[in-house]
């Protein structure tokens, strides 16, 4: 037999105090009595001179002692050594993404659930080991697998959520990698369920446990802002607001737009159960500055109330036509807000710079730089074309995209097309079964659309698809509208700022005034921040050149912060949540330290009957 | 002096007392005791035929009218009784609030006092020994007639209590001392650890009418004295080591009710009659109630 806590022995030392105090000579006051006889016959059967004789037949002693010793014995953890089956990995996934800063339970979710993966802590037995992650912006291991409890507790102190949305993703495949061909391994996950892109993720026989964490969801929260020129005046900025009500009441709320923080419009908003409400203000902008949409009203989530969207001051966009005559083309280009147009029948006889350059079916000799709208050209890089297509059919568009808003291709007839491969960097927009008809891409700086259809061998220019179309194609192509695109990202996401040549150094200035001073590496003409997880407005000031980037949480599974009864994995699995588990813990310490405590307690209470 | 011992009042009380002998009194000197000698006294007792010699003066003229016969009339002589008081004088009775022994010269007064009243003759036995005290103890040995009793009172007052004591030897010794057998009182507290059932037995077989009175102080009937205590016998010197609580005080006290238990039943099975006192009780109780309700007098 061995000890775990062989320390413990030293208790035993407490059993000759035990005597010791039976053997202990009172001090004793004297006093003159009549007669000893009444006493004699009262203390015959307890009272005895001699020390020793008292210590005879004394079972009360005997007992106190066999007790003691009992109580040393388990302090000291005897075991006998044999095979034990090996101990539980538990690895915990804290949901650090923003709702869990719900405060629909005191303090917030993820206190809550810090403290639920505290009581996991402690109903460990001494052979389990268990892991911490945290889900936040990124996915971050806070703690690698121990017994140490200590340490466990630390890394889950040590966690804190993010303003942004969360990688649950990442910290399930994490999470399945550790414990890949275990067999008692468990992952205890502490979230709300408002989870995204779980259904990628196969649940391959997991051991997974959802620890639902939330009650209510009185939360309303903006999850779509944007701001663009607007489309029936083009003097004037369009700011759209999605807001959403995640609550199953009806609720208002007023909201409140502020442009570079003057107010500009309140108004109040009502909201059915669980709607979606759009919002559009139309301003007149002068300057390039920040809009604000703002929730005044107090909710369960804070983060979600507060949206900022840079925008630059509304510029015409220079565009090149290269045709030999496109009068529908012409027009809609024309009827497009704030375009500059310039026709030449072929790309070289253009003279000056151009935003945007639209190939109407004529190849130019260099490819022109900037962004380009290209009908029917074939001979470019961009694609393998692998022939011709008669009469195409149009099976399907994505009307998500922002060149196919309000775009429609009902009754669209095509003649012919070119039957081409795109890249994979191009997105097929519209579609005829196995080839594509419109491919929109980046590449690098640039932008390009390209439309595999001669637009006058079709019904298109005809409907009124096609001047919106031509609209949203510029706006898209316009620079001025993509570099209002890059100054809007994700709180989380890394901020990326070019820099033009000859600087070196760029000065950003966080939303609560923590400045940082980013260099350029050598060979590279951008530098990249990773430090905006805050939510709000960074100034970046590169040279004498300020801009502005607002970081913004703007998501909706986020806003929606009911908690969810279950996750849904992959496409068949589906985990519950459960419901609070009872901790194994142990006690045997406790019992044995109150076994001491009433050992000494007895021995008190019987000295005190008798004093 | 009287008033020291006895109020007035009791006083007053007490004479209205006599001692109520169960035994004939058996004392040779003429008192106020009915005796089973025929003698001369008021209480007519028989007649019986005269005979040559006897004393004309108690011959029975009226009968001689109407019989033409001498007879002569009986009466019931009557005699003194005896009766002893045993005073327990020992170091444990200076113990107590108020003194155990003062309790018990208070009795002795009073017992004596109707004994007195009763022209019955009082002795009164104080143990033990003290060889200054002799003169005083001395005059308490016989004291007859109500006239005395304002002596024996002072010589009652004048006693004083010390050293050991051996109750059993005392009581022997008055048994034997004594002509005749009458009524003996014990005031003891009877804590001798030699016992006391020799003594009493020795007093019964003497033909005493025996009356013990048991004095204990409050203190030993439920002590203050609480904790880690070294108890010194003040007799025997001998010493006790007790820790005591007021846990403790019930046991304590059944302890001393066993003791005085077996007092009484020892008493009771032997026709002796049995008292407990505390001294810190009023006396008028002992004297007025329970003596009388127990007919040792009235």
């Amino acid at each position: 037999m061995n000890f775990l806590a062989p320390l413990a022995l030293a208790f035993a030392a407490t059993i000759p105090v035990v005597i010791l105090f039976y053997l202990l000579k009172r001090k004793r006051v004297v006093r003159l009595v009549s007669s000893t006889l009444l006493w004699e016959k009262f203390l015959a059967e307890t009272q005895a001179s001699a020390p020793f004789q008292k210590l005879r037949r004394n079972w009360l002693l005997l007992l106190q002692i066999i007790l003691l010793a009992l109580v040393v014995l388990a302090l000291a953890r005897p075991f006998f050594a044999g095979e034990v089956k090996g101990g539980r990995l538990l690895v915990v996934i804290l949901d650090g993404s923003a709702s869990m800063q719900s405060r629909d339970v005191a303090p917030s979710r993820f206190d809550a659930a810090r403290d639920g993966a505290l009581e996991l802590v402690d109903s460990l037995d001494r052979t389990d080991r268990m892991a911490v992650l945290l889900a936040a912006g990124n996915t971050e291991v806070k703690q690698s697998p121990t017994s140490n409890k200590p340490a466990l507790r630390r890394a889950l102190r040590g966690c804190e959520p993010a303003e942004s949305r969360g990688q649950m993703l990442d910290a399930l495949r994490l999470a399945q990698s550790l414990t890949r061909e275990l067999s008692n391994a468990e992952i205890h996950l502490y979230s709300d369920g408002a989870l995204t892109g779980l259904d990628e993720f196969e649940n391959e026989g997991l051991n997974l446990v959802y620890h639902r964490i939330g009650e209510g969801a009185e939360n309303r929260g903006i999850v779509a802002m944007d701001v663009r020129s607007h489309p029936e005046d083009p003097d004037q900025q369009a700011v759209f607001g999605t807001l959403i009500n995640a609550s199953t009441n009806t609720a208002q709320a007023r909201v409140e737009l502020r442009f570079d923080d003057q107010l500009v419009e309140s108004r109040v908003v009502s909201f059915g159960p669980r709607e979606s409400v759009s919002q559009v203000f139309s301003v007149r902008q002068a300057t390039d500055g920040v809009f604000a949409l703002r929730l005044t009203d107090d909710d369960a989530l804070a983060l979600d109330n507060e949206a900022w969207a840079p925008a630059l001051r509304p510029e015409p966009a220079r565009v090149l036509l290269v045709t030999l005559g496109n009068r529908f083309l012409e027009r809609a280009l024309l009827s497009a807000p704030r375009v500059q147009l310039a026709t030449a029948p072929t790309f070289e006889a253009a003279a000056g710079d151009f935003d945007v350059t639209v190939l109407d079916g004529i190849a130019p000799l260099a490819w022109p730089a900037g962004n380009v709208l290209a009908i029917r050209v074939a001979s470019t890089n961009w694609l393998e074309i692998q022939g011709e297509l008669e009469a195409p059919p149009i099976v399907d568009w994505k009307n998500t995209h922002p060149l196919l808003r309000f775009v429609s291709f009902d009754n669209v007839a095509i003649g012919s097309a070119i039957a081409a491969r795109p890249s994979p960097w191009a997105a097929p927009l519209v579609e005829s079964p196995g080839n594509p008809l419109i491919l929109a891409g980046e590449m690098g700086p640039d932008r390009f659309v390209w439309l595999a259809f001669d637009t006058t061998q079709s019904t298109w220019p005809l409907r009124v698809s096609f001047p919106i179309f031509m609209a949203n194609a510029i706006e898209w192509l316009n620079p001025a509208a993509r570099r209002a695109e890059r100054f809007q990202l994700a709180a989380g996401d890394p901020l990326r700022v070019a820099l033009p040549d000859g600087l070196r150094e760029a000065r950003i200035k966080a939303p609560d005034g923590t400045e940082a001073v980013l260099t350029v590496e050598e060979g590279s003409q951008e530098v990249v921040f990773g430090g905006a997880d805050q939510r709000g407005t960074y100034t970046v000031t590169v040279g004498t050149n300020e801009f502005f980037y607002c970081a913004n949480l703007l998501d909706a599974h986020e806003s929606d912060i009911q908690p969810q009864a279950e996750l849904v994995l992959g496409r068949y699995a589906r985990t519950e949540a459960t419901e609070q588990r009872l901790a194994n813990l142990e006690l045997w310490r406790w019992l044995a330290a109150a076994g001491l405590a009433v050992l000494l307690f007895e021995w008190w209470w019987y000295h005190k009957r008798t004093a | 002096m009287p008033e020291a011992l006895l109020s007035p009042q009791l006083l007053r009380r007490l004479e209205q007392f006599e001692l109520l002998a169960m035994r004939r009194a058996r004392s040779s000197l003429k008192g106020e005791r009915r005796s089973r000698a025929r003698g001369l006294s008021v209480e007519f007792a028989d007649h019986r035929n005269y005979v040559a010699g006897d004393d004309l003066r108690y011959l029975d003229w009226n009968l001689f009218g109407r019989l033409d016969r001498l007879f002569l009339k009986l009466y019931e002589e009557e005699r003194e009784l005896p009766v002893r008081v045993f005073l327990d004088a020992s170091e444990s009775m200076t113990f107590g609030e108020p003194r155990k022994f003062d309790f018990a010269i208070r009795v002795a007064a009073a017992v004596g006092y109707v004994a007195l009243c009763g022209f019955d003759r009082v002795a009164v036995s104080v143990f033990p020994e003290r060889p200054e005290e002799l003169p005083v103890r001395a005059a308490l040995r016989s004291v007859r007639g109500r006239q005395t009793a304002l002596g024996f009172f002072n010589n009652l007052s004048r006693l004083t209590a010390g050293g050991p004591a051996d109750l059993n030897a005392a009581l022997r010794r008055g048994a034997l001392e004594a002509r005749q057998a009458g009524m003996a009182v014990v005031l003891s507290d009877f804590l001798d650890p030699a016992g006391y059932e020799a003594g009493l037995r020795a007093l019964l077989g003497r033909g005493f009418q025996v009356t013990a009175i048991h004095i204990l102080a409050p203190e030993e009937l439920a002590p203050t004295n609480f904790g880690d205590l070294r108890l010194v016998d003040a007799e025997t010197g001998g010493m006790q080591e007790v820790t005591f609580g007021r846990y403790r005080l019930a046991a304590y006290q059944q302890t001393v009710r066993n003791y005085c238990q077996r007092l009484r039943e020892f008493c009771t099975v032997r026709g002796i009659n049995y008292f407990l006192a505390s001294s810190g009780t009023s006396i008028e109780e002992l004297l007025l109630r329970q003596l009388r309700e127990a007919e040792v007098w009235g």
